[in-house]
């Protein structure tokens, strides 16, 4: 069941002008319900696009953005109920702080909810919980917080609206590996409580491995693939033709391939990798 | 949306205006606006307007889009041409008397007039600056131009490199505004409906960040200067290097024909010819 479909979208940028580019030609593409799926493409590819379309940011010149089976600009003046639906995390989220308090800034989403204030005490309570910013931080000010912070605080404004789907563009992007580790870490957790779908765009194709059930790729403002993770990234020499890797373990897969071991299965983690080498070597020795 | 407004409405091109020095282009300017004002008979006009048409066509920019720049000064055109219909005086008989105003035929040609001088001031400003020429290019021009007054101590590299730095930043600053916007768009925002408290309010959590970011990108710009050893104009030396090159001499001879051309036209082409009007 898809909860979240893009039909025939197109998109173009500065129509009429010597600078028009077009962003989106002829997307089609669903979000499994309750799945994490991730969205993957060179620098320009048009994510960035595809992602504004999906919280009606961006209206589509053609085509439809079906949300539970009903388009998002039926009633473009009720545009902002969807909004609440699919939160959207923009890259470099940190840029949206303004507020007074961590606790306040949190709670902007809320408020433009018409949330009770226990209500938005709560939530925000909850989603600093989920990207592990404790207690002691609300009462800060954003602007005194460390970059990781801050990129935390912010995901937690989107959080606290308990969205259904979750888009995120590069939330883990310039972070530290523990950093990284720790925001998808909550991310799944928060898509395990609440039963949400979850978007991830990345460049890191180790985290769309390791944390996506499938993947979508984009290519020159059209869908390039789609399909289960590893069936993606057993097309790596396609994948390269667009300027995309696969993640650094497959490359160790494939030479050990070549080298003679036969694998199978899940190539692209490391510890499907280490399943199926171990599961070779033992098949070896009973020879 | 905002970056629909059209203010760096430079149209990047290859035409003879976009190629020439952009020191020659500010004075070419200056020189056209004297010219538009020496122009005192129909024909003269017509020979401006001429020049002016063909300018378009060199620059490759379409009419439509230089009509678009006239978009703003249409009310002014209107009301300069009615004040000089309604109320300017004349011999012999008038055309008509509209209740107590008499309208002459010289009302009607000053309207005109007036009309076409407003239209070609505007089209010449966008086209030999705004359209042709780089922000950066005319800031470096008005520097060289002004450098003179370093003499009386003017600190003119410095104020140049002041506009430089603002231009660059008006569409870095549109984007970032534009970014800020979608990011609390997408936490509900609501910036198009209350009354006009409401609206001011909903504004802070957009102004708020952009101020923030704008301060540390100018901090980081000021930091990127020193590590580069920035220390004024002193000695510095330029990238671009303008040379006065063969199409600025081709369009200073045009407007030189041009300019004598109106001259000589006031002066001899109402005899010549026996019609028109003349200023």
């Amino acid at each position: 069941m898809n909860i979240l479909e893009l039909k025939n979208i197109s998109y173009t940028y500065g129509r009429g002008t010597p600078f028009m580019v077009k962003a989106l030609d002829g997307v089609s593409v669903g979000f499994e319900r309750g799945k994490i799926t991730g969205l993957i493409g060179h620098t320009g590819s048009g994510k960035s696009t595809l992602v504004q379309m999906l919280n009606g940011l961006l209206k589509p010149d053609s085509g439809q953005v079906l949300l539970d089976g009903r388009d998002i600009w039926e009633k473009p003046k009720e545009i902002r109920s969807v909004r609440f639906r699919v939160g959207l995390v923009m890259q470099y989220p940190e840029y949206q702080l303004f507020d007074d308090t961590v606790e306040a800034d949190i709670g902007y989403a809320l408020r433009n909810m018409g949330k009770s204030p226990d209500e938005i005490a709560r939530r925000v309570r909850d989603a600093a919980a989920f990207v592990g910013i404790g207690e002691d931080l609300l009462s800060k000010s954003p602007f005194d917080l460390s970059g990781g912070q801050k990129r935390r605080v912010a995901i937690a404004g989107v959080l606290a609206m308990e969205p259904e789907v979750l888009v995120l563009d590069e939330p883990a992007a310039g972070l530290d590996p523990r950093g990284r580790k720790e925001i998808l870490g909550g991310l799944c957790r928060y898509r395990d409580t609440h039963g949400a779908t979850v978007i991830l765009v990345s460049h890191s194709m180790e985290d769309m491995a390791t944390y996506c059930v499938r993947v979508v790729v984009m290519s020159d403002a059209r869908l390039f693939a789609e399909g289960k993770t590893g069936e993606v990234f057993a097309r790596a020499r396609e994948l390269a033709s667009v300027g995309l890797d696969t993640p650094r373990v497959s490359h160790i897969a494939e030479a050990l391939i070549a080298a003679g071991v036969p694998l199978t299965g899940e190539l692209y983690t490391v510890e499907g990798l280490e399943r199926a080498f171990l599961a070779a070597m033992r098949g070896e020795g009973k020879q | 949306m905002i970056s629909d407004i059209t203010l760096g409405q430079y149209f990047p091109g290859t035409s003879i205006l976009h190629k020439m020095d952009p020191r020659v282009k500010i004075l070419l300017t200056v020189a056209y606006i004297v010219a538009i004002f020496l122009c005192k008979y129909v024909l003269t006009y017509a020979l401006m307007l001429l020049f002016t048409a063909w300018l378009v066509l060199a620059s490759g920019i379409s009419f439509k889009t230089i009509l678009r720049s006239l978009r703003p000064i249409v009310i002014i055109l209107i009301i300069t041409a009615l004040i000089n219909v309604l109320f300017t005086g004349g011999e012999g008989e008038p055309l008509f008397v509209l209740w107590k105003i008499r309208v002459y035929e010289a009302g009607l040609w000053r309207a005109l007039f007036m009309a076409l001088r407003v239209v070609m001031l505007v089209a010449a400003g966008s086209l030999f600056l705004t359209y042709t020429t780089s922000p950066i290019a005319l800031t470096d021009a008005i520097e060289a131009l002004l450098s003179p007054l370093r003499l009386i101590r003017v600190p003119v590299h410095e104020f140049a490199m002041m506009m430089t730095i603002a231009l660059r930043f008006i569409p870095i600053l549109i984007e970032e505004a534009e970014k800020i916007m979608n990011a609390q768009k997408s936490r509900g925002a609501d910036l198009s409906t209350g009354g006009p408290v409401k609206r001011i309010k909903g504004l802070v959590p957009i102004i708020v960040p952009l101020f923030i970011s704008a301060f540390q990108r100018a901090m980081d710009l000021a930091t990127a200067m020193e590590c580069r050893c920035y220390r004024g104009g002193k000695g510095r030396t330029k990238l671009r290097r303008y040379r006065v090159g063969w199409r600025d001499l081709v369009m200073v001879l045009l407007m030189t024909g041009v300019t004598l051309g109106i001259v000589l036209g006031n002066r001899h082409l109402p005899a010549l010819v026996g019609w028109g009007y003349s200023l």
